[in-house]
């Protein structure tokens, strides 16, 4: 069954983010443009995670816990794992990446904590919008290694992506490659393209999505889903 | 004429990879992104750069580019150093930042 997925979507956690993107905001305005599996990708942070899928679960939506990492290339890399441990445990692993350089809310916006019952529980003090200290490839591996989804993130976007700063894809094992445009105009080798809202506003949520022909509803699922390349693009409904 | 081997003399200047050491060096490009290197450094230069990836001998081999000098310390992983002895370019790296490699650079083209 064709699904509608948008693997790709900041809460305020994220700098960058609209402080009413809560995790609950993000969900429910999912659940209206019929988005059925939702990914929550802050930057180099997961602590928006827990309340994102205890609100996706009442929206009757399939969670999908990832981080968008940022390497020490400048490349931004999706990074999903199957459930909140999986995805604390490796938020905690890049956390200790990221350098020890304090967030200036007024410069770049605040860093929000969300928890379960949609509180303002606190800020993240780390300044979440630069790079942390992994090299691209070594990324692939270690998120290959937890059997996580890894998806480089719009990669034919001009800044943050790996053919603006690294010039072409390398030839690694990705679950899936994201890209702004289809046809993607670059070597992707034999990889699944996706499309993902990149939000960090509620009116960008579901801005760009794909539908992906999905077996079982749950991670696996969506893995399988991914790298059967069995996906349609928005412009096709 | 400034040759690979030249750039190597460069106090501090480590070479991690000799490729063809009497490679002439004619012009200097620097940048970190590879996609504008790519589009923009000339036949025969030397990138000065942060990118400590193998990508980087990558687009050098493709654009014509003899040797990459890597600043503020970083190092070259083995599959960029083994990319770079099967294309023949060379690897320096150094704790200077880009300024400074350029700077020195230009000095030893003769540019200033």
């Amino acid at each position: 069954m064709f699904v509608k997925v948008d693997l790709h979507n900041h809460s305020c956690l994220s700098p960058c983010g609209d402080d009413e993107m809560t995790p609950g905001m993000l969900a429910f305005e999912a659940m209206e443009k019929g988005i059925k599996f939702l990914g929550l990708t802050d930057h180099n942070c997961g602590r928006n995670l827990p309340a994102f899928e205890k609100v996706c679960k009442i929206c009757n939506i399939i969670p999908v816990l990832g981080i968008e990492v940022n390497t020490v290339e400048d490349v931004h890399v999706l990074c999903f794992f199957k459930d909140l441990k999986e995805a604390m445990d490796f938020s905690s692993f890049i956390e200790r990446l990221l350098p020890p350089i304090l967030n200036l809310p007024r410069m770049f916006g605040n860093q929000l904590i969300i928890n379960e019952e949609e509180e303002n529980t606190g800020t993240f003090k780390w300044n979440l919008i630069g790079t942390c200290g992994i090299g691209f490839d070594d990324l692939i591996e270690e998120v290959n290694s937890r059997s996580g989804i890894v998806i480089p993130a719009h990669i034919d976007r001009f800044a943050n992506s790996v053919i603006s700063s690294l010039g072409f894809l390398p030839n690694l094992s990705y679950t899936a490659v994201e890209c702004l445009k289809i046809p993607c105009e670059y070597e992707t080798y034999e990889n699944t393209i996706i499309q993902g809202s990149d939000a960090h506003m509620l009116n960008q949520v579901g801005r760009r999505y794909c539908s992906l022909d999905v077996k079982t509803l749950d991670f696996e699922g969506l893995r399988n889903a991914l790298e059967s390349g069995q996906v349609k693009y928005r412009r096709e409904f | 004429m400034l040759t690979v081997e030249g750039l190597c003399e460069l106090k501090g200047y480590k070479c991690a990879l000799l490729g063809n050491a009497e490679d002439e060096v004619t012009n200097c490009y620097t940048g970190d992104l590879l996609s504008d290197v790519m589009g923009n450094a000339e036949e025969g230069s030397v990138l000065i750069t942060i990118q400590a990836h193998k990508n980087t001998i990558a687009v050098a081999s493709l654009v014509g580019i003899r040797a990459v000098v890597l600043c503020n310390g970083r190092t070259s992983p083995e599959d960029m150093r083994k990319a770079a002895k099967d294309e023949g370019v060379t690897i320096i790296e150094t704790k200077d930042n880009q300024f400074s490699a350029s700077w020195k650079i230009a000095g030893l083209l003769g540019l200033k």
